[in-house]
């Protein structure tokens, strides 16, 4: 016999997620056609929405601030936006994963971590469009492409793992205390200008003595690392073993840590 | 989990298989008075001054249930029913003692609100494959659902305009989709109306039948009557009394009736 007191190991674990993956096609699925079923553009939205971020940045910072920037400064924004957005989604959806589900958590007995692994495949869903945008921006502001620029794929699948483990993360921080899910966008913020999406980090930091900050910032590393495959230079493996890093061991956190509570989700 | 040797099953086939083993349970709340945490409280009186009480909902319960049967859980209010029950599910961190079960147990809680934007048809859906379905399952058995909870055009309404009654039914509906070997139902169907009440008692019936496992908190004595072989009256956390339903069912009433006088 099994006692009920003692967590599967993580291997019956996923196992019993994996028997769930229709769950989380079919919840991600529906939950992004009504997302865009009040609006007149419906799913169009996906590819406006980091259109439209890239003109007003672009209009800001290079434009009005006149920020000190590199050649393409389209390219390297509409890279950067991508990126840094597709671990803020997942990271948010991730926190509001246990409080938008807790009928189901009442309901029915499941593994717990189906809600924030499935609202990160739906963040995932609908984040695949928009990366077409990365490619035209990056061709209509003149760039050549180059087998180099495929690089971005294996790339952004790392990040859906470091992304699994924010979205784990987030999860428990926001069930044990709510008042996280209130912080969350101002981290967000403060990430938004730690990482280098609008500016380049190097022409500021360069040399300065607070220039590792940014390098230990996991998502300056992806951001970086991304831009590359796009706009070339030099490439850091330093910077894609800290990002590594961070993804296995924020994974495992996450994972270990969502696990923890288990028994607790969805009840005040 | 945890193979473990210490219930030992029965090798000859007559005997009945044991399904859930309770032994030496307790399961202990901490309950604050001030039950959130707060800046203003936590600066003004500190940690340490939040007044907590230890409530002791389950004391020492050992419990045998076994394939084929089902069994009633009653009890005044706070008497441990839905604490064990929901200990039984893995739902409720326990103080000591153990719970082993056979499969992990399909729990169904009071009028279960599921997702209330949501259409009850993509309800059924999404509860059915979190309990572990495939999508061609779900879709194959949707008439019997839809039959089986009574709603007919109201499957197609979010979930937020049904009354509690209709989100019960459903969400019973959901939950048997699959004959779970270990069924828990904590007045899973108290709100719903009469036609849907027997329809559902004929369905324990059968779930039971099959040689499956079920556990029901109630307070309608009939429903137990008329499903359970067995109860367990629970009285402030330890059992009172277990043997067979109405044995068990008439001593409670006439403990509750004296004490209502």
């Amino acid at each position: 016999m099994l006692d009920v007191h003692v967590p599967p190991g993580n291997v019956a674990y996923f196992r019993s997620l994996w028997e769930r993956r229709d769950y989380m096609v079919y919840s991600a699925a529906s939950e992004l056609r009504s997302r865009q079923m009040t609006s007149v553009l419906g799913n169009l939205w996906h590819l406006l929405n980091p259109l439209l971020q890239i003109g007003v940045y672009f209009v800001i910072f290079g434009v009005v601030l006149d920020v000190n920037r590199g050649d393409n400064y389209f390219a390297f924004l509409s890279v950067g936006i991508f990126v840094f957005g597709f671990t803020q989604r997942s990271t948010i959806a991730g926190a509001a994963s246990i409080t938008n589900n807790k009928g189901l958590l009442n309901a029915f007995s499941f593994p717990r971590a189906l809600l924030p692994v499935t609202s990160t495949l739906t963040e995932a869903m609908a984040t695949i469009a928009p990366v077409i945008v990365i490619y035209v921006v990056a061709l209509a502001s003149g760039e050549t492409p180059s087998l180099q620029w495929l690089l971005l794929v294996p790339l952004l699948l790392v990040q859906l793992v470091f992304n699994f483990g924010a979205a784990l993360t987030a999860a428990r921080a926001t069930s044990s205390v709510r008042d996280i899910s209130q912080l969350l966008p101002f981290i967000f913020r403060l990430l938004l200008y730690a990482s280098g999406v609008l500016f380049d980090v190097d022409k500021y930091a360069d040399g300065k003595g607070y220039a590792w900050i940014f390098e230990l910032n996991p998502i300056y590393c992806i951001v970086s690392l991304s831009r590359w495959t796009v706009l070339g230079g030099e490439f850091r493996l330093d910077l894609l073993a800290i990002f590594l890093g961070w993804t296995v061991a924020l994974s495992a956190f996450g994972l270990v840590w969502f696990r923890a509570g288990e028994g607790g989700y969805g009840r005040d | 989990m945890a193979v473990t040797d210490a219930i030992s099953q029965p090798t000859d086939p007559t005997t009945p298989r044991l399904t859930i083993a309770v032994r030496d349970l307790d399961v202990t709340y901490r309950v604050y008075e001030q039950p959130v945490l707060n800046a203003r409280e936590l600066a003004t009186r500190g940690f340490r001054s939040r007044v907590s009480t230890s409530v002791e909902a389950i004391r020492s319960v050992t419990l045998d249930f076994w394939a084929g049967e089902a069994v009633g859980l009653v009890g005044s209010n706070g008497s441990g029913k839905s604490t064990l029950l929901r200990t039984i599910a893995g739902l409720q961190p326990k103080s000591g003692g153990h719970v082993f079960v056979t499969s992990q147990p399909q729990f169904l809680g009071v009028a279960a609100a599921l997702k209330p934007r949501v259409s009850g048809y993509r309800n059924v859906y999404l509860g059915g494959l979190a309990i572990g379905l495939d999508k061609d399952e779900v879709t194959d058995r949707m008439d019997e659902v839809v039959e089986f909870s009574g709603l007919g055009d109201s499957m197609a309404r979010p979930l937020n305009t049904y009354s509690s009654g209709m989100r019960a039914r459903l969400a019973f509906s959901i939950a048997t989709l699959r004959t779970p070997e270990i069924l828990l139902l904590d007045e899973a169907l108290a709100v719903g109306d009469r036609a849907f009440r027997e329809r559902s008692i004929a369905k324990i019936n059968e779930i039971r039948r099959d040689a499956n496992t079920i556990l029901l908190v109630s307070h309608n004595l009939n429903e137990i009557r008329q499903t359970c072989n067995r109860a367990v009256w629970l009285n402030q956390g330890v059992v009172e009394r277990l043997g067979e339903v109405d044995e068990v069912l008439d001593a409670y009433e006439a403990w509750s009736d004296s004490k209502g006088r």
